[in-house]
């Protein structure tokens, strides 16, 4: 009984950034905040998809990144295929950066993942721009890159911890 | 140097190809499904249009019930709000109707002399509105897109460049159409574009999205200084939007006129489809 009830609360911790991941894609819970500051926005799916691609990949596979991004097209009416290409462009990048890099700190966490932002935006406007209708803000998408390279280093904090308590359980 | 590049060659080999413990795939082959579904996307063709229906339809539901608990506990704050502000209202209420109530009279003058005078000239009075209640189900922000979702679709006669008010003041039109939900594209969107009036002179411009709050008055004449208060109504000049249905009033922004709109469109929870231009039109 202890085992399984062990194993649940894994599975359980694992399974906390793919939910997280569809729940941001699905809800009209989103991290835009023009209401309060104009500016204000950042894709909080980058920073996950970043963060657990880089740490552990097992845990956000890519059949859920790829779905996720699905979803979000279809929610922002997005011609499909858009975002998931977007996301698992920084997944790529993310494993890319886990084969080249032995010791990772914060630091090289952070500037990697300004690599990882630059080309997800960029085949997003390649896409967006050459093969739909959809009219752009440069300045907004800028804006919406830079706060999400901002706040990187808060989310980083955030799954650390909670990467520690997964690892305890398993651990235990 | 040759060995520098084999290593990142087969860095990057690595990264596309490698699966791990518990993947079945790996990244290449999801890259090229996506690019492979959004070509099919992008060509529109009958198939993929009425798979991503079904597809809206159900993720849209989904993510309504989603939502759902969220929305409540914003629901609950709010009007936990409004009950501590009902006093105050209240009062600005009373002295408001009391000036209200005076200009009925006026109006009820105005209307039968305007009724007086259309007859005069021939023209036809628009009757009540047909329209279809929808709620909206989805309003998720985003810095590129200004739509919300409402619960009906071509099931309720919507048709794709419907206009929506809320009360009787524009919201925006309808730019998608499923089977049970449609997709509305907002005022203050980056695509939007609205043929308006205002002043007394009933002066012509283009409301345009800037994708903030407040949209933007293009195309105004030549050294035109607009006056801030004059309400703008929209033009109908593109055939599609009846004329004379309010928007908002003029704001100026370093002498930029921008608009600010009677409906907020972050606060919309039921909205009205106006259908009868269209039947109109199907008939004729």
């Amino acid at each position: 009984m202890a085992l399984i009830y062990r194993n649940f609360r894994i599975s359980l911790g694992n399974a906390g950034p793919i939910l997280l991941l569809y729940f941001l894609s699905i809800t009209e819970i989103d991290t835009e905040f023009s209401k309060t500051f104009d500016i204000l926005s950042f894709n909080l799916q980058l920073i996950v998809i970043y963060y657990w691609a880089l740490k552990n990949p097992d845990i956000l596979g890519n059949s859920h990144i790829f779905f996720a991004g699905i979803i979000n097209d279809l929610i922002m009416a997005l011609p499909m295929g858009t975002s998931a290409m977007s996301y698992l462009i920084v997944a790529f990048v993310a494993s890319y950066i886990r084969n080249v890099t032995v010791n990772n700190s914060l630091m090289t966490d952070w500037f990697t993942f300004l690599i990882a932002i630059f080309f997800s935006n960029l085949t997003y406007l390649i896409l967006i721009s050459n093969f739909s209708d959809y009219g752009l803000s440069y300045i907004n998408l800028f804006y919406n890159s830079f706060f999400t390279f901002l706040f990187y280093p808060l989310f980083w904090l955030i799954f650390n911890i909670y990467k520690a308590l997964i690892m305890v359980k398993i651990n235990d | 140097m040759a060995t520098n590049r084999d290593d990142f060659t087969i860095a990057i080999r690595s990264a596309l190809l490698q699966k791990g413990a518990k993947q079945r795939y790996s990244l290449f082959f999801f890259i090229c499904i996506s690019i492979l579904v959004f070509f099919l996307d992008s060509f529109q063709s009958k198939t993929m249009t009425s798979a991503k229906s079904l597809l809206n339809d159900g993720v849209y539901r989904i993510s309504s019930v989603a939502t759902s608990p969220f929305k409540f506990v914003v629901f609950i704050g709010n009007l936990s709000k409004k009950h501590f502000l009902t006093y105050n209202e209240n009062k600005i209420l009373k002295a408001e109707l009391a000036k209200f109530r005076a200009k009925d009279f006026q109006n009820d003058f105005l209307k039968s002399q305007n009724r007086n005078l259309q007859e005069i000239l021939k023209s036809s009075i628009a009757g009540d509105e047909e329209g279809v209640m929808a709620k909206v189900l989805l309003d998720k922000e985003s810095p590129f897109l200004k739509s919300i979702i409402v619960n009906k679709g071509s099931k309720s006669k919507i048709k794709k460049g419907m206009p929506v008010v809320s009360s009787t003041y524009l919201v925006g039109r309808v730019v998608e159409v499923n089977y049970l939900s449609s997709r509305v594209l907002l005022l203050n969107d980056l695509n939007s574009r609205i043929p308006v009036e205002f002043g007394d002179r009933a002066v012509q411009s283009i409301m345009t999205g800037e994708g903030t709050s407040k949209p933007r008055l293009k195309f105004l004449p030549e050294n035109f200084e607009a006056l801030e208060g004059e309400t703008i109504f929209t033009s109908g000049k593109d055939g599609v939007l009846k004329p004379g249905i309010p928007i908002g009033r003029i704001e100026l922004f370093k002498n930029e006129p921008s608009v600010k709109l009677f409906s907020d469109p972050n606060q919309l929870s039921v909205v009205n489809i106006i259908l009868s231009n269209f039947i109109q039109k199907n008939k004729l």
